[in-house]
Formats: C-alpha cells, sequence, structure tokens
C-alpha cells in the first residue's frame, strides 16, 4: 500500500521535530512529546477499531487484541510473542518492528532506536488508557529490527 | 556471466557508495580518484551523445546513454529523473542488466536509504543493511550466476 | 460486523491514522510556539523533509521519466496525490504564461476530523503539502512556490493549492569541465 510510505515519513518527522527540539533546548533526548502524540494517536485510534466488536472479557483479551488487530492493521505483522505474568505485566515481542526494519538488522544505529519506539509506546498506552486500562509502557531493543514493548499495568 | 563492480553517484557527482564482487584488476589509483574520472566520463559521454543524436532530441539526453562495451566487459548505466546514477560493470554477455539497475534502485535504494531517517541523502552511505541488501540482490541476479572463467 | 469485516477495513484505519497523527503534531507545534507563523514555517520545513525521499519512491513506484513541461509535472503530481493520499485533485486556472496552476481539492483526507479554534485563523493546516511539493519539485531539478488560495477549513467550498514554477535547476558540472 502506498501510503505506508507516507506515514513512515511523517513518524520520522516527529521524531526529527521532537529530538531536535529537546537538543536546542539542551534536555537530552527527552521523548515526552513523542510518546504524548502516541498517546493522542492511539487513544483516538482504538474506538475505530473497536467500535464493531463486543466488549473485551478481561485485560488479557484486550491486550491480546492489541497484539492481533491493532499490530496487525498498524504495523502490518502480528505481535510473535506475548508473555505475561498473569499481574499486570505484559511483553509484546515484534522480531521485525516496522519503524526499525528500514534501520537496522543487527546493533547498527542502535543508540538511535529509543526515538523510533517512543510514539509506538505511546499509542499503546493510549489505546489501552481509551479501553479503560491505565499502564506505563517502555520499550527495549536489543539487536534490530526485533523490540520488546513492556507493559506495566497500573491497579489502583 | 558475472557482476564486476558497482558505483552509486548523487547529483552533485559525490561517490554514494562502492561495491565490488568480481573484480580482478584495480586501476592502481584511490578509490576517490577513480570516482572522479568515473563521474567526469559519465558526464562528457552524456552531453556527447546528447550534441551528436541525428534525431530530434525533445526526451531529453539524460535517457540517452545505456551501456558501452569493450571486447571484455560492459558498463551499464542508469539515471533516475532525481538525478541519481547507478554505474555497474559486468561481463559482456550479461542481458538485461538494465532490470538489475532498476530493480537496485527501487528495492535497496529507496527501501534502505530513502526510507531509512537516519541515511542523510547527500552523504556517503554507511547503512550496513543497506551493503548488505545490495549485496544480497546482486548475487540473486541471473547476471551474477558464475565466476568469470 | 464480524471481526473478519473490521480488519479488511486497514486500509480506512490506517488512513484515518495518518489524519490523527498529523492532527496530533499540529497541535503540538501550536503548543510549542506561540505564533501561528512559525507553526506554519515549521508545517512547510518537514513537509520538504519528506518531499525530497518521498519523491524517490513515487519514481522507484511509477518508474515515470523527467516531466517534458509543467503541464505533465502538473500531472505527476496529481498523480502523486492519488498515490499517497487517495485523493484526485482536478488540475485548473492555468496561468496565461503556463507556468501556474491550481489543485482543487473537494475533500481533503488531511482536514477530515478538524475544526479550527478561532485563535488559529491564521493557521495554513495542510501548510505540510506546499513544503512536499517544494521538496519533491527540487530533487527533479525545478524550484516551484505553492499556496492555499481557498480552504474548506476557512469555510471555502473547496480547498485551492495554487503552484507556480520559478525556474529550472542546473546540474552540478564536475571540476574540469565546462
Amino acid at each position: 500500500m502506498a501510503d505506508e510510505a507516507l506515514y513512515e515519513f511523517l513518524h520520522s518527522e516527529l521524531v526529527g521535530y521532537v529530538t531536535e527540539k529537546s537538543a536546542k533546548e539542551n534536555k537530552k533526548d527527552d521523548l515526552s512529546a513523542l510518546e504524548y502524540m502516541g498517546f493522542s494517536s492511539g487513544y483516538r485510534i482504538i474506538e475505530r477499531l473497536t467500535k464493531e466488536r463486543p466488549r473485551f472479557n478481561d485485560e488479557l483479551d484486550t491486550v491480546k487484541f492489541i497484539c492481533t488487530d491493532l499490530w496487525s492493521t498498524i504495523y502490518k505483522k502480528q505481535i510473535d510473542n506475548l508473555r505475561t505474568n498473569h499481574q499486570g505485566v505484559y511483553v509484546l515481542h515484534d522480531c521485525a518492528f516496522r519503524f526499525l526494519s528500514k534501520l537496522s538488522s543487527g546493533r547498527q544505529y542502535l543508540e538511535s532506536a529509543p526515538k523510533y519506539v517512543a510514539f509506538t509506546c505511546g499509542l499503546i498506552r493510549g489505546a489501552l488508557a481509551n479501553l479503560g486500562i491505565k499502564c506505563l509502557v517502555t520499550a527495549e531493543v536489543q539487536n534490530m529490527p526485533g523490540c520488546k514493548f513492556h507493559i506495566q499495568v497500573q491497579r489502583s | 556471466m558475472t557482476v564486476h563492480n558497482f558505483y552509486m553517484f548523487d547529483r552533485y557527482g559525490q561517490l554514494l557508495f562502492y561495491a565490488e564482487w568480481n573484480r580482478l584488476r584495480q586501476s592502481g589509483i584511490t578509490r576517490e580518484e577513480e570516482a572522479k574520472l568515473m563521474y567526469g566520463m559519465l558526464f562528457s559521454i552524456k552531453s556527447f551523445v546528447s550534441r551528436i543524436s541525428p534525431l530530434d532530441n525533445t526526451s531529453g539526453s539524460r535517457e540517452g546513454f545505456h551501456c558501452y562495451r569493450t571486447s571484455k566487459y560492459a558498463l551499464h548505466y542508469m539515471e533516475t529523473p532525481t538525478g541519481l546514477k547507478l554505474v555497474l560493470n559486468t561481463d559482456n554477455v550479461a542481458v538485461n542488466v538494465h532490470e538489475l539497475l532498476k530493480q537496485i534502485y527501487s528495492q535497496v535504494y529507496v527501501e534502505y536509504v530513502v526510507k531509512n531517517p537516519l541515511c542523510n541523502l547527500s552523504e556517503p552511505i554507511k547503512s550496513d543493511l543497506f551493503e548488505a541488501q545490495l549485496d544480497a540482490v546482486v548475487k540473486q541476479s541471473h547476471v551474477f550466476t558464475s565466476k568469470p572463467t | 460486523m464480524s471481526r473478519q469485516g473490521a480488519r479488511l477495513d486497514a486500509k480506512k484505519v490506517n488512513s484515518e491514522l495518518f489524519t490523527l497523527t498529523y492532527g496530533t503534531l499540529v497541535s503540538q507545534l501550536l503548543k510549542d510556539y506561540e505564533n501561528v507563523d512559525e507553526v506554519n514555517k515549521q508545517l512547510e520545513r518537514m513537509g520538504y523533509n519528506i518531499g525530497i525521499r518521498l519523491i524517490e519512491d513515487f519514481l522507484a513506484r511509477t518508474g515515470s521519466g523527467r516531466c517534458y513541461d509543467f503541464k505533465d509535472t502538473a500531472e505527476k503530481i496529481q498523480a502523486g496525490f492519488r498515490i499517497f493520499l487517495g485523493v484526485s485533485p482536478t488540475i485548473s486556472n492555468w496561468g496565461p504564461g503556463g507556468d501556474e496552476f491550481s489543485l482543487i481539492f473537494e475533500s481533503n483526507p488531511l482536514t477530515e476530523f478538524v475544526e479550527l479554534p478561532d485563535h488559529c485563523l491564521n493557521l495554513k493546516y495542510c501548510n505540510i503539502l506546499a513544503g512536499v511539493l517544494r521538496g519533491a519539485c527540487e530533487m527533479v531539478q525545478m524550484e516551484v512556490t505553492s499556496w492555499f488560495v481557498q480552504d474548506q477549513l476557512k469555510g471555502d467550498n473547496v480547498t485551492e493549492l495554487r503552484v507556480k514554477f520559478i525556474k529550472r535547476l542546473e546540474d552540478a558540472i564536475p571540476a574540469g569541465e565546462d
């Protein structure tokens, strides 16, 4: 699909803008604005994805939806592996994450990887927030283009 | 059939990338000088081709030059409308090399340089992934089937 | 609707995601800059960065050669909108010198869910498009400039982007040649 390329370019501009700005303000790699833009996009897009389907049974069911339907729609493949400790921690492993797959296959440019996963951390957090799950999302990249997203549900 | 080496220049004549496979002889000058000679030759041959053309040349001279052939090897050339120049030296029995050049442009350069925000388009290409993909595409090509005999 | 049905809608969802993400970018910029003109400039600059890369994807995809004339350019720009944004603007209002035309958009995917707040009336919400055109054309040795003449977000019936040819940029000549 042609518009995929356009979305990747737009995403790169978001990353470029936020990192340039944080460099200018001498805040080293402050990616919070990127995470926030991901959050708003995720919060809103999940409505479009879920409007036709029945309510989720539980938290795991919801996270599974993120791994399958949301991921294959937005990231063009499903999450390869989902692990959970059944106490609110979920690890989503994507072996070939879309925003890293053109960058490197290995450790070259590894230092730049956090910039290209921050938006998506926000997107996951936003999507789950709209489905009633409050959480923290971080990402871990050891070997590109693979990425592990850690979701930690916050229970009050 | 075989592929010897590959050069890629930007529209300002800067060498963006060089790779070689079965290159049996070096030119004896630095890569930098060699690239300068190559670019100068391409530039001259293009303007010659266009000036000497006996036909109405409204479609421009840029697509005019495709290859030259010696008794031992052939140089294949492709230029995109953005002024990117791709050069592939092969033995002189290789066919459809232009298809391979197009494939390198659209499946390797566009995918792994243009779509890699960490690659600055006006600097020589440093991406390992680009290099690996280029190598794979060339080696999978029918043009690259055996070592020269 | 079945889950299968929801999946088939991927194209629409992605186009909406693009629109939403662009929207969050614009609001981020409005937060970061007090001055709307600065936001317009920033959007144009981002568009330029996208344009210089997008043109290569366009060329690889379509296999197009160089433009014969500015009419040809206009048609290729129109094709680009079709490929990347799924809209077909109409080409019209050619200037007498043939160096200026308008792209008329009946609908614009960038603005699908947008309403401009009153304090942003000078915001050129879609200014990124002007930058994309400048960047893409520059890469094929053409300097163009473009600006919005009408904007649906400001109550006009259509959105009109005016594109003007400035000059052809020449190839670099290698040292020692003339």
